[in-house]
């Protein structure tokens, strides 16, 4: 009894220093292969398989089916990846690992419809890296709609849908876009919260067709499944867009009788239309004076954000202009009265301001970043 | 008993105290949790932290359920939600040991601690949270919450692994920014997630469009329940938040809530605030504790840096100039291996960096990643010497942390992978 008490223990700890002893090299076998996956290495799967294969099993045997099957799906090279991750399953663990594998193979095979889908997928991956991260995507643009024609079934068809309408909308091909923003909304009515048709009145919003957008809102409201929040989210945005839109017609109405205004002006004070042209073309001391600083303003502005240099291009030019009707009306009238009186003034420079004042909200406007402008309003200016 | 010390909470503010919310007062305070070692501290506009009483409002359903973390996340969890009645202070959970339990093995109840506090359009907020402690490392719990006759749906969490029983421990840690004011693009992110699982979230900032409403915080956490419920968050402040009681009030999370670090797996975790109410301390407070920090946490495995506005970005808003001066060169001297960031509503990665020039090696350098694609309206993206890979998308991304190995990895709305995996190894 005693004896066979002693010799189960031998068998046990040769085990457990086998064990340890396998789980050693398996470590580093592991850890090769992980700098082989940081390197960028091809092999880095086949490493991984390997140590997966290998007998007896260790700690590092799930782990390394685990990276395998990351790598490959990284690779877009999903039945690999599915394989991977039932080898992980096989080992039968009830741990985090086998559970998250469990996980991405029920995601992988819905990807791909169980790899029937598997070349539509990778070609998939493949042009949205195109479309999202190309300088001129409109060929593979082009390619995305002749695989989402070819495949309609194809379990991410309107993922793909969206991402060629976002595409098109990014090359400034609007009309295209929408038709795809409309296609994934008519495809997408079976999908939980009809996601792609918020997208699409977004998208309406956008290019300013509002009345678009406020039919569909009125049509989506009445739907069940569409998401209540985000059509909550939407109807705001198109409230603002509407304001935005009014606003924005009220100041260039406003900037255009300003400038019959002044011409109008200008005619009273000089006497004829033609002397008004002869004087507009002369330019005042506060142009000649403006025109240099306006240069190097709008010359710093696209050595910094570019994205701000074409507002303050716009205000810059504008109020260069301004300040150019605004200096020849003012020296006209000193001609004609001899000298501009106190209310005279008050009133021209209240307009002046007015008149710049509009001005910047359109050209910010124009480069949609009010919403920009009223971030950095809030939370404090951020240094570049 | 595990949870002795826990349960003295049970016994401490007793079954037959029945009284409802007193006269809300809006002073703050603080109040010890028995059993975790720790204090809960409300700021000024909330009520100070008091502990549950038996008393039941009109609609005690709980809802906006999520998991947070106070103290080590190997052997705790806090478990936060509000009820549609905002009233009720009665604050229970049940949980038993294992994976999608049946209601009746959830055997062990806790009681724990309620507060309401002030917000803009809204009545009282009223926070309730049950600090689990004494937990058991890399072990699934079921739990649901509420009062005696209505409680949640039962939820799962798995605590922290064990990294010295477990050297082949992986944890993943989902990390993303900016969903405010796109709550259905940060709804389709959540259940991206979902297929995931991740072991925690990691969130950079700016949720919300204004901190003060809690209109959007509900919409927020309502969209995040599905996965905030089983996985606990850790939020850095962005300058949306706007330093507001309710992001102090909703979120339990170690420290002061603003700077803190603490471990998660094979990972270290330094989170900061970057637009402090005082911002003097942006250069003075922060800078120590980051030091100190960083300090205290060197021989950690791998060092992460979570913060709101980048020190290196290629977007909008561009690098903050501030924090690269003031933060940079702490980060540089403690080999900090990633810095993670929103702010600007696009994804980027920067190549390693080190005193301000760009590294031939990750294992020289620090990089520094912003993932700011949660909903907010999109800017466009660029690309400067720093920049590695930078795409104007709504997207997340999971780090995956191994003892030999730190990886990111992004992936858009659409499910597709974005081509800027960082993965570093150490030998
Ligand atoms: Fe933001
Ligand atoms: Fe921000």
């Amino acid at each position: 009894m005693t004896v066979r008490a002693i010799a189960f223990a031998i068998v046990c700890c040769s085990a457990v220093g086998a064990y340890a002893q396998d789980d050693a090299s398996a470590s580093a076998e592991f850890r090769a292969a992980l700098e082989l996956a940081a390197a960028n290495d091809p092999g880095a799967i086949d490493a991984f398989e390997r140590l997966g294969a290998r007998r007896p099993i260790t700690r590092w045997t799930d782990d390394a089916w685990s990276e395998a099957a990351r790598l490959a799906e990284l690779g877009d090279d999903y039945a690999r990846a599915r394989r991977a991750l039932e080898q992980v399953i096989a080992l039968g663990g009830e741990d985090r690992l086998a559970q998250r594998a469990r996980s991405t193979l029920s995601r992988l095979t819905a990807m791909t419809g169980n790899g029937a889908w598997d070349a539509v997928a990778k070609e998939h991956e493949r042009l949205a890296d195109a479309v999202f991260g190309g300088d001129d995507p409109r060929a593979e643009l082009a390619q995305l709609e002749a695989l989402v024609g070819a495949n309609p079934r194809y379990p991410r068809a309107n993922a793909m849908r969206r991402v060629i309408a976002i595409g098109w909308e990014q090359e400034g091909d609007g009309e295209r876009a929408l038709r795809w923003y409309r296609d994934a909304a008519a495809a997408g009515t079976a999908e939980p919260g009809r996601y792609a048709d918020l997208e699409l009145v977004r998208a309406l919003i956008r290019a300013g067709l509002l009345d678009d957008a406020e039919r569909r809102l009125a049509d989506l409201g009445a739907i069940a499944s569409v998401d209540r929040d985000g059509l909550a989210a939407v109807r705001g945005q198109l409230a603002i867009a509407r304001q935005r839109s009014w606003v924005r017609r009220g100041l260039w109405a406003l900037m255009l009788a300003l400038v019959i205004g002044a011409g109008l002006a200008l005619r009273r004070e000089v006497g004829s239309w033609r002397g008004a042209g002869r004087r507009i073309v002369r330019p005042p001391s506060e142009a000649v004076f403006l025109i240099p600083i306006g240069a190097i303003l709008i010359v710093v502005a696209y050595m910094g954000n570019p994205l701000i240099a074409h507002a303050v291009r716009t205000i810059t030019l504008g109020g260069v202009a301004i300040a150019w009707i605004s200096g020849v009306l003012l020296e006209a009238t000193r001609a004609r009265r001899g000298s501009v009186g106190l209310a005279r003034m008050a009133v021209h420079g209240l307009i002046g301001v007015v008149a710049v004042a509009s001005l910047a909200y359109l050209a910010v406007d124009a480069e949609h970043l009010l919403d920009f402008l009223r971030e950095t309003w809030r939370g404090g200016p951020s240094v570049r | 008993m595990r949870l002795a010390a826990a349960l003295l909470l049970v016994a401490a503010c007793g079954g037959g105290d029945d009284r409802g919310p007193v006269a809300f007062t809006d002073t703050g305070g603080t109040l010890e949790v028995p059993g975790c070692g720790y204090s809960v501290t409300t700021r000024v506009g909330a009520e100070p932290p008091r502990l549950a009483t038996a008393y039941v409002g009109e609609d005690p359903t709980p809802r906006l359920v999520h998991l947070g973390i106070v103290g080590d996340p190997k052997t705790s969890v806090v478990a936060q939600w509000r009820t549609v009645d905002e009233t009720t202070t009665a604050t229970t959970l049940r949980y038993g040991v294992g994976a999608n339990l049946a209601e009746s093995a959830l055997t062990e109840t806790v009681t724990g601690i309620q507060w309401a506090y002030a917000a803009t359009g809204s009545d009282l907020p009223r926070m309730h949270q049950v600090h689990l402690c004494g937990l058991e490392p890399g072990t699934s719990y079921s739990y649901q919450v509420g009062s005696p006759g209505s409680f949640s749906p039962i939820y799962t969490f798995t605590t922290a692994p064990d990294i010295v029983a477990h050297p082949d421990a992986e944890v993943l840690y989902a990390f993303v920014g900016d969903s405010r004011g796109g709550y259905d693009v940060w709804g389709q992110i959540v259940a991206q997630y979902q297929a995931r699982m991740p072991d925690l979230i990691l969130y950079s900032g700016d949720a919300v469009t204004i901190g003060i409403v809690q209109e959007e915080w509900d919409l927020f956490l309502a969209r995040g329940e599905p996965l905030f419920a089983q996985v606990p968050v850790v939020m850095a402040h962005g300058n949306h938040e706007v330093n507001a009681v309710n992001f102090y009030s909703q979120f339990a999370m170690p420290g002061d809530q603003e700077n803190f670090g603490f471990d998660y797996g094979f990972g270290h975790i330094t989170v900061a605030n970057d637009t402090p109410s005082d911002s003097g301390a942006l250069t003075g407070s922060t800078v120590e504790f980051l030091r100190s920090d960083f300090e205290a946490s060197k021989t950690a495995r791998w060092k992460l840096l979570m913060h709101h506005q980048p020190m290196w970005s290629a977007s909008n808003h561009g690098s903050n100039l501030t924090l690269q001066a003031t933060w940079g060169p702490v980060v540089d001297q403690y080999a900090i291996d990633l810095v993670i960031n929103g702010h600007e509503h696009e994804v980027e990665i920067t190549k390693p960096m080190r005193g301000g020039a760009v590294q031939a090696s990750n294992a020289d350098g620090t990089v520094y990643a912003v993932i700011g694609g949660a909903g907010a309206p999109l800017y466009a993206n660029g690309n400067e010497f720093w920049t590695e890979y930078s795409e104007k998308t709504n997207g997340a991304s999971i780090i995956r942390v191994r003892r030999d190995q730190l990886v990111l990895d992004a992936f858009r709305l659409d499910g597709s992978a974005i081509p800027m995996s960082f993965s570093k190894t150490k030998p």
